[in-house]
């Protein structure tokens, strides 16, 4: 979610209004963002826009356009003149297996001062971090154009037959050395994994703009405070995300007061104006506003909305009928609505009615009260683990709640046993949180630990989900861990616990034998349900008291919740 | 309390002390006459003192004992004693040293006391010649006074010396490890004027301590008092057994969407691509899917069980639209990194898996609440893993209007306010997006809920035929830190017992 940085005045200045930070905060709204800052002093406004397919928003300029048309100061699709222009791009077909797509535009006739240029700059950013995927799909350029000889030539070359120096530094390099030294070619080099060649823009006389999508040549490259022309380029892997980024630049400089002009790409096999300001068209149907909304709405209203949310209206000829009763069928009007080219978020006819809706205003929207009668209910699974909750705080258990992340170490090496099945994670930020947990005593053992200086018998226990891998599968269950630690805490104890829970559930089981390293040898039990082995308890293994640095015996148990379950499902 | 109640309320120990207090009143007497153990004692002062029957004095006095050197002399006699018995005939200091058996220092030291005491006499030639005189020879036969001093019962009080022997005292202590002194806590207590008044009542041996069973069948307790308790007496603590606080807050919050309609689902935590986004009509590049979001699951990497038919659906809906009059995403949807495993992100996924099911009722109302990850750093506000509550209505004919009113009913259950603000959100799998803010009396505004309608894209695909969705998704951790008066987020997961023994029920 990109927050953008911009001045008042600025905005105010954009929309010949002399707006207050209050009104630009509810304004925000109809873009789906939020204000974050005002800083008077230096009069600087961040608000965060929350919808990442919008991304005409990230700059003041794309704002501004929203506001006029909420205001109403504009209506319909926002004018942009475009002049055609006499420069060339020529693709060779070198890019056209990895990176082949490029829209491109010269921008001239305004000065670029210091704050505009840093707009361009964040917006030239946020676009490609975000919607852009950090480059990788597409990736802008930004040249003075003075400085450049058309026609470019846009195409693959070998890693070191190509240097330049590149924006910011003095020394020439080639593109191999600008990936493995340069600050902007190791952030990025990603990209290019895999590549014989790298794309690079060339001009006429064999002057570099641009390594791409790794950084500018500092000579065609380096736009400066004063320039009042400049050279826009998009390149990507995705067409209609290529075109978008010229299309949204060349709103916000002609919005700005720049002349856009087009350029003609030249490629293997076709030739294309650019930028493609295509307006796309969608129907939308008058029913389908009162379906989402409740909202019915005569024609000349639905357009009045719709060109506040600046699309093009066009009330249809046709009219459908949805005859559900054949006798009455019921008349909605088709409304055919042309979209701005700067967006790239219309799927569906729904996404216009949402900004319809939005237009409107939610708060002026009646509510409806939901009268269906529906049954609520608790899952029965939770239903039986909230009950084992209740016998467990009866006896006296303090209840815990842990993570469930948590690391091998944890789990098995603390706990004097062998992995028996984790969900590990691949790329964990952190080893302490870098698998599922297995069981959940270690958890209790861990409280333990934590405190030791306060009052004994400590009695706790909790109950949670695990995940345990076998083979190709992960099984999840929901399992209780108790335990019991003072003095004279011991396997009595812990089985008088047991028998009780088993007791209060009507639950007839066996207990045997069994051999735990987390527990002493020969203090270790396993309790059976019909043969199915539910828990194990006993003494914790001195061993693992060490490990964990307890200074007091520990009697604990570890009942499988999932399985007791649906063990008695079956009964 | 008036004095007959005082009286009653002694326990058997304040009672035994109470009665010999009038003749014995420091701590050691105390012990001696009652025959209690020094801690009983003690105690029984402090009760007595709180409960403003006396006051306990507390002073320091010197106790005049035999060291080392005294319990030696007393056996073998004082060396001044041993030299003049050496002295029957006018000696050498190296004869007599030889003679008595003494030390050079202690020749020194006898050479001092007995000329002081005009004892002896001493003349110098050539070499150093000592005699007894008459006042010695009186004082062998009749004892020195530090004789008759170190033959005291010990130890003794300095207070107790008269004047004589504290000058014997003195000069002992001039000398080595003979006697030493030493500074003792003494305990004394004397009766306040409630104290006094108390000796005056009757103190009755009588009182019952406590019911036992042979007291109950013999009815022995007839015709008895009860010894009284001071009933506004600090008790020990005890720790009974709870529940911990955000899981009782979530059950809460359970319990109310069940009263509210709501039907409890669940899902897995090892998700799917599928299920935690792909069905959700996120597109596979957009960039909140980037790997650092997620934990992606190590091995193994693919499910095996994913519905193929519903996949194939929700592949069209991102490819083209499936048949809901989308464009879709138009890309090439990623049927094998689809089945890729992660940990679910948030608890939509749980509503996909609903919705998809056999089981889904339409109309219906839906919620869970789940354990999510994230990518994150943990700090303050951050935590690995975190509960969300969230859900679905679906009916025929519902809409944004039913969305309101639901969102303003979360908001006086779970914000006890009809203070609400709805403003335009934006969620990948709802369209329209709404975010509810409530004014809470105490905390003011919080961001309560999201919420919208979810997308055709993901409807049809996964229930079959379109049917609006309301869905939502309640925040409530912040809520839960307010009511249970906590600032740091990691405390929702504490393991400090005091805390958990201690926090506020809410």
């Amino acid at each position: 979610m990109p927050t953008i940085t911009f001045s008042l005045k600025d905005l105010q200045h954009l929309l010949g209004r002399k707006l207050t930070i209050e009104d630009i905060q509810e304004l925000a709204h109809y873009g789906k963002g939020d204000l974050e800052s005002y800083d008077k002093e230096i009069d600087e406004v961040k608000i965060n826009f929350g919808d990442t397919n919008l991304p005409y928003l990230w700059s003041v300029e794309g704002f501004a356009r929203l506001i006029k048309g909420v205001l109403g100061l504009q209506k319909g699709i926002p004018e942009i003149k475009m002049q055609k222009g006499l420069y060339q791009v020529i693709v060779d077909k070198s890019v056209l297996k990895e990176r082949p797509f490029i829209a491109c535009f010269a921008a001239k006739g305004h000065e670029i001062g210091d704050y505009l240029l840093k707009q361009i700059v964040q917006l030239q950013e946020k676009f490609c971090e975000g919607y852009g995927r950090r480059r990788q799909k597409v990736s802008i350029g930004l040249y003075s154009y003075k400085r450049v000889s058309f026609p470019i030539h846009y195409k693959a070359a070998e890693p070191s037959s190509i240097e330049f120096i590149p924006l910011d530094f003095k020394a020439k390099m080639n593109l191999k050395e600008i990936l493995s030294d340069h600050p902007k070619g190791k952030e990025y080099a990603w990209i290019l994994d895999g590549f014989d060649k790298y794309p690079v823009l060339i001009d006429e006389k064999n002057e570099v703009l641009s390594f791409i999508p790794i950084i500018n040549s500092n000579f065609t490259g380096k736009l400066e405070a004063g320039d009042e022309d400049l050279f826009f380029e998009a390149t990507g892997t995705d067409e209609d995300a290529v075109n978008l980024a010229a299309n949204i630049f060349a709103y916000a400089l002609y919005d700005r007061g720049f002349q856009i002009y087009s350029v003609e790409v030249k490629y293997p096999d076709k030739k294309i104006v650019v930028p493609n300001l295509v307006e796309e068209s969608i129907t939308i149907r008058n029913d389908q506003i009162k379906q989402l909304f409740g909202l019915e709405l005569e024609g000349d209203e639905v357009k009045a909305l719709v060109e506040n949310a600046q699309f093009n209206f066009n009330m249809s000829v046709n009219r459908s009928a949805i005859s559900e009763h054949p006798q009455k069928p019921k008349v909605f009007d088709d409304y055919k609505v042309q979209i701005p080219s700067y967006r790239a978020d219309i799927l569906h006819p729904r996404d216009i009615i949402e900004d319809i809706g939005i237009m409107y205003g939610y708060d002026k929207i009646g509510e409806l009260p939901l009268t269906t009668f529906t049954i609520g209910s608790a899952l029965k699974l939770n239903e039986f683990i909230d009950k084992v909750r209740d016998v467990m705080v009866g006896l006296g258990y303090q209840e815990i709640v842990s993570h469930i992340l948590t690391d091998k170490v944890f789990l098995y090496k603390k706990m004097n046993i062998e992995d028996f099945g984790t969900i590990e994670i691949e790329d964990y930020m952190s080893e302490t949180y870098s698998a599922v947990r297995s069981w959940i005593l270690p958890n209790l053992l861990e409280v333990f630990s934590r405190n030791k200086h306060v009052t004994f018998p400590q009695r706790i226990f909790e109950e949670g989900l695990v995940n345990i891998r076998k083979g190709e599968n992960i099984i999840e269950f929901s399992r209780i861990a108790i335990a019991t630690s003072h003095e004279n805490s011991n396997y009595t104890e812990i089985r008088q616990v047991l028998d009780f829970i088993m007791k209060c559930f009507k639950l007839s089981y066996n207990i045997e034998e069994a051999e735990h390293g987390s527990f002493i040898e020969g203090r270790c039990a396993r309790a059976t349900v019909k043969g199915k082995k539910v828990a194990y308890f006993g003494e914790i293994n001195p061993v693992v008291l060490e490990n964990w640095g307890l200074e007091m015996p520990v009697a604990a148990l570890e009942l499988n919740l999932t399985e007791l379950f649906e063990l008695m499902e079956k009964r | 309390m008036d004095i007959k109640k005082l009286a009653d309320s002694l326990n058997p120990v304040e009672r035994k002390v109470v009665k010999v207090l009038d003749n014995f009143n420091s701590f050691n007497d105390i012990i001696k006459v009652t025959g209690l153990k020094d801690v009983e004692v003690m105690r029984a002062l402090q009760w007595l003192q709180n409960k403003n029957i006396i006051n306990i004095k507390e002073g320091h006095k010197e106790i005049v004992n035999l060291d080392e050197n005294g319990f030696a002399y007393l056996k073998r006699g004082l060396p001044e004693r041993r030299f003049l018995e050496a002295l029957g005939k006018p000696a050498s200091i190296p004869e007599l040293s030889k003679k008595a058996g003494l030390s050079n220092d202690e020749i020194t030291v006898s050479l001092g006391a007995l000329k002081s005491k005009a004892a002896i006499e001493i003349k110098k030639g050539k070499e150093i010649i000592v005699s007894i005189t008459d006042q010695g020879k009186y004082l062998l036969n009749n004892g020195f006074p530090e004789e008759h001093f170190l033959k005291e019962m010990f130890p003794k009080e300095m207070n107790s010396l008269n004047a004589e022997e504290k000058f014997v005292l003195d000069n002992l202590r001039k000398r080595k490890k003979i006697v030493k002194v030493e500074l003792s806590r003494i305990i004394n207590a004397e009766f306040t004027e409630t104290g006094k008044r108390l000796l005056k009542e009757k103190i009755d041996d009588e009182l019952i301590e406590r019911i036992t069973t042979s007291s109950l069948k013999t009815s022995a307790w007839k015709g008895k008092k009860f010894r009284r308790f001071d009933v506004k007496i600090n008790v020990p603590q005890i720790f009974a057994g709870r529940k911990q606080h955000y899981r009782s807050f979530l059950d809460e919050v359970r319990l109310k969407f069940i009263a509210l309609g709501f039907k409890e689902m669940n899902g897995p935590i090892v998700e799917t691509d599928f299920w935690d986004m792909d069905a959700l009509f996120m597109p596979q590049f957009h960039s909140a899917r980037d790997i650092h979001q997620g934990y992606y699951i190590k091995e193994p990497k693919y499910a095996k069980d994913l519905p193929e038919e519903k996949v194939k659906h929700i592949k069209a809906a991102h490819e083209n639209g499936y048949n809901t009059g989308s464009k879709g995403w138009r890309y090439d949807f990623d049927i094998k990194r689809t089945h890729r495993h992660i940990l679910r992100t948030h608890d939509t996924s749980i509503s996909a898996r609903t919705l998809a099911s056999r089981e889904l009722k339409i109309p219906g109302k839906y919620f869970q609440i789940s354990r999510c990850f994230r990518y994150d750093i943990v700090d303050a506000t951050h935590l690995p893993d975190f509960n969300q509550v969230g859900g679905f209505v679906i009916e025929d004919g519902i809409n944004f209007g039913h969305l309101k009113s639901l969102l303003r009913m979360f908001a006086e259950e779970f914000a006890e306010t009809d203070e609400i603000r709805i403003k335009p959100s934006y969620f990948p799998f709802t369209e329209p997006s709404a975010e509810l803010q409530a004014k809470h009396p105490e905390f003011g505004w919080i961001e309560l809920a999201g919420s919208g309608i979810f997308r055709p894209e993901l409807v049809k695909p996964l229930v079959g035929k379109e049917v609006p969705v309301i869905a939502w998704g309640i925040g409530l951790d912040r809520l839960a830190m307010f009511k249970l008066g906590i600032n740091d987020i990691r405390q929702l997961f504490s393991h400090d017992l005091e805390f958990l023994r201690n926090v506020k029920v809410i």
